[in-house]
């Protein structure tokens, strides 16, 4: 490893863009004003008049490209009147996503009886409408939620306000059928209770509600508390809506080559990151009011006075070797690579150092930092050459993971095979077949590739590159001859030093 | 670019075992993009070839080139290939013959099997585009290759097994010709289709040679 790191200085853009004008993105753009930074706000509709004058406002405006890079984003940004190109330091996310009502997954149509959550917000945000609710013998109210998907806070905090909502209207009854009340947010517990104190009633059926729409509505569930059924006839029933990504966001993550998560909300999860950052460096999300104030730290963070002291060393290209052949630029987890001068490029701000391109890279063009090529293949041959005796086994552990599991289960004295030798990879995406075959080359009995367990990769895919070249390798194994055995693929956790001794005992075993 | 495939692993092991001293050579251009040819792959051969015959029993060689198919790039192997008793080039069919035809006393090996001219989909996937049949058409055809894409290569289509969208050779292979009906219709062009295109010279097939416009006196000089 090297001693020293050569630093480098980057100048970084000082000016933000906020993409998206709802209350997370407005509150973000004047929090990151008041760190000092230049914003410009832009969202595809209406922007509203920001109570800083320090944001530069445009509405009606789309993000159509995005090049550059962390400190240096290129955008060309297109409204009405025309084209116009911007640099910034940082981009903020603010998704607006939109809400489509579930009343087919209770087998109801809307009408005037049948209502979304979002027009019941409505009627009850209008005075003449309270009004009726509690003329004569004041009506009945349903909520139904949690049936049609599962639930979630921010749904639960919409039915408990409404609820109480109507409760308080006093001569008005508010009936909520929940199949989970999720109160994991702030101060959902305490408005759960004040709906109650107010006689607010609460089933949780379990169950979907059987619901009739005719002339009148019919609600029949089994309660499991008296164990009975119960029926009412309530004037109105809510039903919940389901948060819809919708096309401008899934367009905007890929303009700006950010990861959207199963479900597409932006960013993707992973627990390697602050919630409010996406997989590239500079590129924030703000998904709820509270993101805002940790994005406007994050950004003060990357920006600072606009200088930024990086390793020199993070990624590095052969300029002899490199074809441009991009394989590096589609591999980046983190969109950090790019190419110019006839090279490829990478941006060692935004550079995580996972080494995938370095991997995949089909002329061997990139070194990372401490990991370069020669450093790994120096490790394998001292990793091989001090085992006496068999098997000898080599693992390349991801540091993140299955190295602080080895070296636990070191520390711990749990049993490992005396032939064990570890060799630490920044992921496990930074091993190369060629390492591997170097390994059984240099006469290793075995070799694994020790990963992070699915979905935790702090590379967001260096474990299923890893994985899948494992698998290849396994193939090519067998052509040869040789046993596909002798090599493994297995996911770990850090805390796991028991069971990675097991698994690597069990290895030793079948070698 | 030209996308090659590795050779089966067997066959390759077979061509090199019986000689002592062998170089792999790479090329750095399309077979390297394409992921077959370039120095990973060399370094992933050589030591796939190591495993198979047992270290040291043939002593295996590494050199990637920028490009095989270039005679000033094959010539910094001059001194190397003389210590070797046989090649095997990674590059696509024209650099191989070209290594072979620098080093004529050496026995040279293909490792791999050149595939087509092709474009990107994603990392490690490509579909022919081209035939290289020498008569383009795509100005008539809305930038559609009816030789790549029809089953039957045919100028002028489409023929009766168009179906729907696809060929009769399959529902999964698309029709080059509603492809190219559709595009023209997009573009507001679709007069030309109706225009016909003379046959191709297949007669052209033989080997070809190419000379850019402005080098011709340049290789008369050269009395080739």
């Amino acid at each position: 490893m090297a001693e020293t790191t050569d630093m480098i200085e980057v100048t970084i853009n000082k000016d933000v863009l906020v993409i998206g004008c709802g209350a997370q993105g407005l509150e973000s753009a004047e929090a990151v004003a008041a760190k000092g930074y230049k914003v410009v706000l832009v969202d595809d509709g209406d922007v509203p008049a920001p109570a800083s004058a320090d944001i530069e406002v445009m509405a009606n405006t789309t993000v159509e490209s995005l090049a550059g890079m962390t400190g240096d984003f290129r955008t060309c940004l297109a409204n009405g009147s025309g084209r116009s190109d911007r640099t910034f330091g940082a981009i903020v996310v603010a998704p607006k996503y939109g809400l489509a009502p579930l009343n087919e997954a209770y087998g109801l149509a809307l009408d005037d009886k049948v209502v979304s959550m979002t027009q019941m917000e409505a009627l009850l945000g209008d005075a003449a409408f309270k009004k009726t609710l509690g003329q004569g013998e004041g009506k009945t109210i349903a909520f139904v939620s949690g049936f049609g998907q599962e639930g979630d806070p921010a749904a639960t905090s919409r039915v408990l306000e409404a609820a109480l909502t109507v409760q308080k209207l006093g001569n008005a009854r508010a009936y909520i059928y929940a199949n989970n009340v999720k109160v994991g947010a702030r101060g959902l517990e305490r408005l759960f209770t004040l709906g109650r104190n107010e006689g607010v009633v609460c089933f949780k059926p379990l169950e979907k509600p059987a619901i009739e729409q005719g002339d009148t509505l019919k609600i029949v569930i089994n309660d499991p508390v008296v164990r009975e059924d119960v029926a009412l006839e309530p004037d109105y029933i809510v039903v919940e809506e389901e948060v819809v990504v919708g096309r401008a966001n899934l367009d905007l993550a890929e303009t700006l080559r950010i990861d959207t998560d199963l479900d597409g909300f932006i960013p993707s999860n992973n627990v390697h990151r602050f919630p409010a950052n996406s997989n590239r460096e500079g590129i924030f999300v703000a998904s709820t009011l509270e993101d805002a104030p940790n994005v406007a730290l994050r950004v003060a963070d990357l920006l600072a006075s606009g200088v930024k002291s990086v390793a020199a060393n993070a990624a590095v290209v052969d300029e002899t070797k490199c074809t441009i052949c991009l394989t590096c630029y589609r591999c980046c987890p983190h969109g950090a690579i790019f190419w110019e001068n006839g090279i490829a490029a990478i941006s060692p701000v935004a550079c995580q150092g996972c080494g995938i391109c370095a991997s995949e890279c089909p002329m061997d063009a990139i070194q990372i930092g401490d990991f370069t090529d020669d450093a790994l293949k120096a490790d394998i041959e001292g990793a091989v050459a001090s085992v006496s005796g068999t098997p000898s086994i080599v693992a390349f552990c991801c540091q993140n993971s299955a190295l602080e599991a080895g070296e636990a289960a070191k520390a711990f004295d749990t049993e490992l095979p005396q032939g064990f030798r570890m060799i630490q990879v920044p992921c496990a995406g930074k091993v190369d077949v060629e390492f591997i075959m170097k390994a059984f080359v240099e006469g290793a009995d075995g070799v694994m590739v020790a990963a992070c367990h699915e979905g935790n990769c702090k590379a967001e895919r260096g474990s299923t590159f890893a994985k899948w070249r494992v698998e290849e390798i396994r193939k090519r194994l067998e052509t040869i001859g040789l046993s596909k055995d002798r090599l493994i693929f297995t996911t770990i956790a850090s805390n796991m030093a028991e069971e990675f001794s097991m698994k690597v005992r069990m290895f030793a075993e079948k070698l | 670019m030209i996308v090659a495939e590795r050779k089966p692993f067997d066959e390759i092991k077979n061509m090199v075992s019986g000689y002592k001293k062998v170089l792999t050579v790479g090329c750095g251009t399309c077979v390297a993009v394409c992921l077959a040819g370039g120095s990973k792959e060399v370094e992933t051969l050589n030591a796939e070839l190591n495993l198979a015959f047992g270290k040291d029993k043939i002593e295996f060689g590494a050199e990637t080139v920028e490009r095989q198919c270039d005679m000033e790039f094959l010539a910094e192997l001059d001194a190397k290939a003389d210590e070797y008793d046989a090649l095997i080039s990674m590059a696509c069919g024209a650099g191989i013959q070209f290594l072979a035809e620098r080093f004529p006393n050496k026995p040279v090996f293909p490792a791999v099997n050149t595939s087509f001219i092709g474009v990107n989909l994603d990392v490690g996937w490509y579909e022919e585009k081209c035939r290289a049949c020498g008569t383009c058409v795509l100005g008539l055809t809305g930038g559609i290759c009816p030789v790549t894409l029809c089953a039957k290569s045919l100028f002028n289509g489409p023929c009766g097994g168009t179906n729907q969208k696809s060929c009769e050779i399959d529902k999964d292979q698309p029709c080059a010709w509603y492809k190219i009906h559709e595009r023209l219709a997009g573009q507001d062009r679709l007069g030309q289709i109706i225009e016909i295109s003379p046959p191709n010279d297949w007669s052209n097939q033989k080997p070809r040679k190419v000379i850019q416009p402005g080098y011709e006196e340049r290789v008369k000089a050269l009395g080739r």
